[in-house]
């Protein structure tokens, strides 16, 4: 048995973990500081002051709107590509910076600023009102302050965004991912109306349509050409009202893509099309300046057509062109072909200054130690020139203020030429290069001090472990060659993207293992075994020979079920290439599924009629939930199998109740059958445990996506199998770690923030609660894992405590292991190019793993059970 | 499990009937072409690489018969074929019910014993006695040599080939699509693997039960199979590696993996310090040491 001082190990080294995610967490995520408030123009405007351009603004995003989308020959946005001919409208392509997600996409283009990493870690708060944009300077809270008012049709993230903004609005839901043509409509009934409408300043479209049909088809679809027609025609008909309308005089008309896509039609990380969105200033009055470019073009691979800018350079471009002041945290910089606008080159140069002086303001805050003032004005420090860094924008800035101090009269007076211009964009090239690049600002000292406490964690957790293992030569063996392959992959990016290949090649060596283990059984090599249960052995030793192929094969099919990661994302799987074309299929495993819970419940609950009938009702109302959930979300995986007409019959009922009553149920099972226990009444087959197991099956059930309910049959046939395998604690723990890892990716997880499923984590919740919506979407997220957990408990509940002690330490040095390994990954590679695409998200991945998964879940449950047992 | 690479005795081998390792015979010829034969293998796959990457399916098809001959050759001429390394050469040993006696002095007694009767089952007395009929010339040997060969291909072929291109598919290789490759793939690992096995051992099943269970004691035949299969395992490695090399498609990196766990298999079975050791996990060890 462990000795006591091993067990305070394993728990101090419990307490460590957190402390090492903490200190690193706050070394690793650099604090960006916000500049509170709203800009205003800083002297009273004069002569010089370049004047607004535009009165309104119409700003039409189309979601996923890919550059060669509208520019490459293959594309339906014909009128809009003679407009670009004739010079009516002004094409860019916008550097959309990962997450190419919605919402921190128009973040960056409406505050013009980067979002910061944490904002991808809040995006489950960032779903609901409570985390806003009203608090921070856009050029929406810029337009709002001068008294003018906004519109806004479409995708409803705009309102989450900007609560109490817009005068009229509708917002659309991306809810429903099937629907093409319907978001879309919703939208454009509107266009007609508001442009003969001469109240507004800003009228803002968010079209979804496209976006849709991407994540459903890919951009390939036969479905796309049509929508690029349909956006056109929107284009066509604002355009025409530019012209034709009187109010519309003095309008810009902006086209743009909040992100692009990746040949797979999904966005969410850093691959050329997924970063490269279209981005088309549109007017009549650039007609005028006649400068017209060729369209469409040959197909670029690089998707990098005409100009490339940056998606912040949207904010200080629509500040200036419509008399506004920059958004205090904006690190655009003004359009420079765009300035022609401006008769005057005083008026240019101004408008740069402007620009410079706002962005010099972020840098000072960011560098508090480094001086910009003109007293300290040896230009010559500059000498060498740095290219880059604060050094390089404090030369930069110092090139612009010698300029200016040669040329004192430069800015009133005359033309102050092209050379001051010259210096203001190279300032603002070299300022926004750094301040996009957070990696600048690590607190190192801090990773080290992260790192540092994990391996003292490691170290605590490894002398138990060592023993432990040692006991068993192969399987530690293998555990040791899991923990340190798994260490080594967490340097390489690809292995990162592609961690679910890790696991199940692991776990395919493991099966192996366990073959070989058990056929030495079979042929006699531990005599004793055959005698400790007989009866038990000789119905399963068909189990026994051929246990692992059947293990092998379900995980053939776990492999299968969700292609995830990036590499192989796209290939054909079961849930997505299959059941949407085997619906009966689907629905028919689905419905087995719910069965074998409910004979579980029948069989290992209390022997009573109340209780049969209470776990009966129980279980159809989730199975009922779930129907009413599909044919909401995601009707096209109903409406060709035969429960079509329960669903169409049960329409209407409020799904949110619903949820709730399920949970309820299941709550009302575990306590029910809680006091019955300690009535006496018996239970019908005494595996302790079962029951609340079988609840928590049914509760991941109803947090998982209907495709991947089977997934829970084929868990309780491997459960079998390994039960039947008469697996000692350290093999069971080392089965129950692989599965549990193994089981994330066959559910669709991977490590990109872009996999994280939302579409469970609002069930049965009326008003929005971090807490709730948090524990869903883990719940949603790590249904696998969480199901394996509690399986291992109820394999190993034969046997005594023991496995509780080989499962809590093996656990605890392994997460502790793989804690230090991710930490040591994100700082030798904090330069990398990946860090903020790759590694982080890893590492926020690791996070989940070590704190809610491993102290959450595992430790948690092993602490309840030794718990249960004292009593 | 672990590689083949460190198998340890733990007890003395306990399978009835099994058949004894087999050593490579002692002729000169045996010996040098042993040592050749892997080398041979690879310098083989270092040739045809580019071929194989540039056209794997018809690179595969094309090597099948030049791998099979030399696989042949190497079985023919250096290993004893099925039956000749019975575990008793004695009548009685026929009879199909084992009785468990000294393991040990089985073992020394017929890895001594270089030639003998051609059984290729146990207990088919018919083939025993017309090769004790023929015993003193070498016609035997070569009637042995030439059925222990024939059986070889036909059951690597027909039954070896598919059990492991249904093992390639439950490890991972893709179900719908690449089905030559897959198949081809298992050819060659069949060939590499499977070859020597039937030829010396024969349709002996107390020896395939313990190939099934992962038991045989190491010898050359058993290391190049075992090899085969976990190179075959660890040759996925570098699959998902973003490097965009063609020769990172499906099955070519399996295939090197096999080659090269073969070649050292070959080598580290056949050494003395493992030879005639069985991988045994005793999984019950630490909790015996606690009772």
């Amino acid at each position: 048995m462990p000795t006591i001082s091993g067990s305070w190990a394993i728990l101090l080294a419990n307490f460590l973990i957190p402390i090492a995610v903490l200190v690193f967490s706050s070394g690793f995520f650099p604090y960006k500081p916000l500049l509170p408030g709203i800009a205003t123009f800083q002297e009273p405007r004069n002569g010089i002051a370049p004047p607004k351009v535009f009165d309104r603004l119409i700003f039409m995003v189309v979601d996923a709107l890919r550059s060669d989308f509208v520019y490459s020959n293959n594309s339906g946005f014909e009128f809009t590509q003679s407009l670009i001919r004739s010079g009516g409208a002004l094409p860019f392509t916008a550097h959309a910076s990962s997450p190419t997600v919605t919402m921190p996409r128009l973040k960056a283009i409406t505050t013009g600023s980067v979002p910061s990493f944490l904002d991808v870690i809040l995006n489950i708060a960032e779903s609901d009102t409570s985390s806003t944009l009203a608090h921070q300077d856009t050029w929406l809270a810029q337009i709002k302050a001068k008294g003018d008012q906004l519109i806004m049709y479409g995708d409803d993230t705009w309102l989450k965004l900007f609560p109490n903004v817009f005068t009229r609005s509708e917002g659309t839901t991306s809810f429903f991912v099937s629907d093409f043509t319907e978001v879309d409509n919703n939208v454009t009934r509107h266009v007609p109306g508001e442009l003969t409408q001469s109240d507004w300043s800003a009228f803002i479209m968010h079209y979804l349509g496209l976006d849709h049909i991407g994540h459903k088809s890919g951009p390939r679809s036969p479905h796309m050409i049509k929508k690029q027609e349909e956006m056109d025609s929107i284009v066509f008909q604002v355009y025409s009202a530019l012209e034709q309308e009187a109010h519309l005089e003095s309008t810009l008309f902006v086209l743009c893509g909040d992100h692009g896509m990746n040949d797979a039609g999904n966005h969410g990380g850093s691959s050329v099309g997924e970063t490269s969105a279209a981005l088309l200033f549109i007017s009549p009055k650039f007609q005028a300046k006649g400068v017209g470019n060729e369209s469409p073009i040959e197909a670029l691979d690089d998707l990098q057509y005409y100009t490339t800018v940056d998606q912040t350079d949207i904010t200080p471009t629509l500040a200036g062109l419509l008399g506004l002041p920059i958004p205090l945290n904006s690190l655009g910089i003004f359009i420079p072909q765009l300035l022609d606008l401006w008769e005057t080159e005083s008026q240019k140069v101004h408008f740069l200054l402007q620009n410079s002086q706002q962005l010099l303001k972020i840098v000072k805050e960011a560098f508090p130690n480094y001086d910009f003032e003109p007293s300290l004005l040896p230009a010559a420090s500059c000498t060498p020139e740095p290219s880059g860094g604060i050094e390089g924008v404090q030369c930069a800035w110092f090139h612009v203020l010698e300029y200016l101090r040669g040329n004192d009269e430069a800015l009133t007076s005359s033309e102050p030429g092209p050379e001051l211009e010259a210096h203001l964009l190279l300032f603002l090239g070299r300022a926004q290069e750094l301040m996009s690049n957070a990696a600048s600002n690590y607190n190192v000292m801090r990773l080290y001090l992260g790192i540092c406490i994990s391996i003292i964690a490691v170290w605590l957790s490894s002398p138990a472990t060592y023993s432990l293992s040692s006991k068993t030569r192969y399987a530690g063996t293998f555990l040791l060659f899991n923990i340190l392959g798994y260490s080594g992959i967490m340097f390489a990016s690809s292995y990162v993207e592609e961690e679910q290949q890790f696991w199940y090649w692991m776990v395919t060596g493991w099966v192996f293992y366990l073959h070989a283990r058990c056929s030495g059984h079979l042929y006699g090599n531990c005599p004793q075994m055959s005698n400790s249960n007989t009866g038990h052995r000789s119905g399963a030793s068909l189990y026994y020979i051929f246990g692992a192929v059947g293990l092998a094969i379900a995980n053939r099919m776990l492999r299968r079920w969700n292609q995830t990661g990036q590499k192989f994302a796209a290939e054909p799987d079961i849930s997505q290439g299959f059941f949407p074309f085997h619906q009966d299929i689907l629905w028919a495993l689905v419905c087995l599924t719910y069965v074998a819970t409910y004979l579980h419940f029948h069989f290992h609950g209390p022997i009573s009629l109340t209780w049969r009938v209470s776990s009966f009702l129980v279980t159809t109302t989730a199975f009922l939930f779930k129907i009413m959930f599909v044919s909401a979300d995601s009707p096209e995986l109903l409406d060709k199998s035969f429960l079509r007409s329960i669903a169409n019959r049960a329409g209407g009922m409020p799904l949110v109740s619903l949820a709730r009553v399920t949970f309820a149920g299941i709550l009302m099972l575990i306590v029910f059958s809680i006091y019955k226990k300690r009535q006496g009444v018996p239970l019908a087959r005494k595996v302790p445990g079962k029951v609340f197991h079988e609840a928590l099956t049914l509760l991941l059930m109803t947090e998982s996506r209907v495709t991947n309910i089977p997934l829970f049959l084929i868990f309780k046939f491997q459960a079998n199998i390994l039960a039947a395998m008469d697996t000692t604690a350290i093999e069971l723990t080392i089965s129950s770690l692989l599965f549990q890892y193994m089981t994330f990716f066959a559910f669709g997880g991977s490590n990109s923030i872009s996999s994280v499923d939302l579409s469970n984590a609002y069930n049965g919740i009326g008003s929005y609660s971090v807490v709730f919506v948090g524990i869903l979407t883990y719940m949603s997220n790590w249904a696998g894992p969480i199901w394996w957990v509690s399986a291992s408990h109820i394999l190993r509940s034969k046997s005594n405590t023991e496995g509780s002690h080989v499962h809590f330490t093996i656990q605890t040095f392994h997460m502790a292991a793989v804690t230090t390994s991710v930490m040591a990954a994100c700082t030798a590679l904090r330069t990398h190019l990946f860090i903020w695409t790759v590694f982080s998200p890893k590492y926020l991945y690791t996070v989940a793993w070590a704190v809610l998964n491993h102290l959450g879940v595992n430790t948690l449950s092993e602490v309840g059970i030794l718990l249960m047992n004292r009593k | 499990m672990s590689s083949p690479t460190s198998p340890t005795s733990q007890q003395p081998p306990p399978a009835p009937k099994s058949p004894p390792p087999a050593s490579i015979l002692s002729t000169p010829l045996a010996k040098t072409y042993a040592t050749i034969h892997p080398f041979l293998l690879l310098t083989l796959l270092a040739i045809r690489f580019n071929a194989l990457v540039s056209s794997p399916v018809d690179t595969l098809l094309r090597d099948l018969l030049p791998l099979a001959a030399l696989q042949l050759a190497y079985v023919v001429i250096c290993l004893p074929p099925a039956g000749t390394i019975d575990p008793g050469t004695t009548a009685e040993s026929t009879t199909t019910t084992p009785t468990p006696t000294d393991e040990k002095e089985k073992e020394k007694k017929s890895s001594s014993s270089s030639a003998g009767g051609i059984v290729l089952r146990p207990g088919k007395r018919g083939y025993r006695r017309k090769a004790h009929g023929a015993s003193s010339g070498a016609r035997g040997a070569i009637m042995a040599k030439v059925a222990a060969s024939l059986l070889s291909l036909a059951l690597t072929t027909l039954l070896a080939t598919p059990v492991l291109a249904v093992c390639l598919v439950l490890f991972g290789a893709p179900l719908t699509t690449h089905h030559l490759e897959t198949v081809l793939c298992a050819a060659h690992m069949a060939l590499l693997a499977a070859t020597g096995l039937v030829y010396v051992y024969g349709v002996d099943g107390a020896a395939w039960k313990e190939v099934w269970g992962v038991l045989r004691p190491a010898d050359a035949v058993w290391g190049a199979a075992l090899g085969t299969c976990v190179g075959a395992w660890f040759g996925a490695v570098p699959i998902p590696l973003d490097w965009d090399r063609p020769w990172q498609a499906y099955p070519i990196t399996i295939l090197i993996g096999a080659y090269i766990g073969y070649f050292v298999g070959s080598f580290v079975g056949r050494s003395s310090c493992v030879f005639g050791k069985r991988i045994v996990i005793d999984a019950n060890e630490g909790e015996n040491k606690d009772e």
